[in-house]
């Protein structure tokens, strides 16, 4: 019982949890890279909350359609694992997949906002908004967060909410750094305005 | 718009990142598309042989088995009286299954520098066993396996990569 007291208490000082979870996501990695499905639902069963919640922030609660791009998400990662080269953790490659997936989605879709051509639209959005005139004062944050256009919407969402710097935001929207900085500025504005000021 | 505010709102905006469950199990739905969606071709410059990569595979499936059984019982962060000992025994079971599959790969392809390292871990693994033997509802001390099997894998993924 004494080793047994000693292994456990190496075991427990000298491992945290998420150097754990991440050896654990590196190998179930490397066996997916090579055909293995029954480790690459394990990947799926461990990160698809992570996965599934930054598709939903980005395109919005969309129901299916949103489940539709985690799943897409998931294939596309299965296909480039062989070459993913574990220089950052399997959980962040997956992220950063995730958000391209929800990106390319954005790009894509001929109704609604169009992506490519909010930018003037932030501006003319920027104190009272269509729908509301800046009175909805009880409107939630991620409620509020929804209904941003779509281009000022990714960057809040990568910039204030998932921890991206504006380098990797202009980069992954191919839009200049200065341009992803004009933008939070302005969904900050507009989600204070669309909050009441309470934010 | 202060500082202070854009603080206080980014502050806000910080507690949305959250973990969203799909409200259905897309699981199935993405193993059907796997076997219609070809894996791009390694970059690997060393091609793994069939004879390393087969235990290997093995082993990272029972680890996420293990590591599901861990996730889907109950309170499983303490003792709990509820937790059947069978599901305990299977997990037991098969990590003897993983042990067997490394120590083939061990005997063929482990340096000698890292036997002594491994022979540490098998000893550890092995007491928990013992551990679980003896009180098959601590289902902390299969936390503390598979941290145990976790450590192997990366110590024999170094060894097989190399």
């Amino acid at each position: 019982m004494f080793m047994l007291t000693a292994v456990m208490s190496e075991l427990t000082h000298d491992t945290t949890i998420p150097e754990v979870a991440a050896e654990t996501d590196a190998a179930l990695a490397k066996s997916a890279a090579g055909g293995d499905a029954i480790a690459f639902e394990a990947i799926y069963r461990r990160h698809a909350g992570r996965v599934h919640g930054v598709i939903v922030r980005l395109v919005g609660a969309q129901g299916v359609r949103a489940e539709d791009l985690t799943q897409e998400a998931f294939v596309r990662a299965w296909q480039a694992l062989p070459k993913f080269r574990f220089e950052s953790a399997v959980s962040t490659w997956l992220h950063r997949l995730a958000v391209t997936t929800a990106l390319m989605e954005l790009r894509s879709r001929r109704s609604g906002p169009r992506f490519d051509e909010d930018e003037n639209a932030v501006d003319g959005l920027g104190v009272a908004d269509s729908a509301g005139n800046g009175t909805a004062l009880s409107m939630d944050l991620e409620r509020a967060v929804a209904t941003l256009p779509p281009r000022a919407r990714a960057v809040l969402v990568l910039h204030d909410i998932e921890g991206w710097k504006h380098e990797e935001i202009a980069n992954e929207l191919n839009m200049a750094v200065g341009s992803s900085k004009a933008q939070l500025h302005r969904a900050r504005q507009l989600l204070r305005t669309r909050l009441g000021g309470e934010a | 718009m202060s500082n202070e505010q854009n603080d206080a709102l980014r502050w806000q905006l910080q507690g949305l990142r959250r973990e969203l469950q799909p409200e259905n199990d897309l699981w199935p739905g993405i193993a059907a598309r796997l076997a219609q969606a070809p894996q791009s071709a390694s970059e690997q410059p060393k091609r793994i042989s069939a004879h390393r990569f087969i235990p290997w595979a093995m082993a990272a499936s029972v680890l996420l088995v293990i590591g599901m059984v861990w996730q889907v019982m109950p309170g499983s962060t303490q003792n709990n009286p509820q937790t059947s000992p069978l599901v305990l025994q299977q997990a037991v079971a098969m990590t003897f299954d993983y042990e067997n599959a490394l120590a083939r790969m061990q005997e063929t392809e482990a340096h000698p520098e890292v036997k002594q390292a491994f022979g540490e871990l098998d000893r550890s693994a092995a007491q928990i066993l013992t551990a679980i033997d003896r009180d098959p509802h601590a289902v902390f001390l299969l936390e503390q396996l598979r941290r145990t099997y976790a450590r192997r894998l990366q110590l024999t993924q170094r060894v097989t990569m190399t």
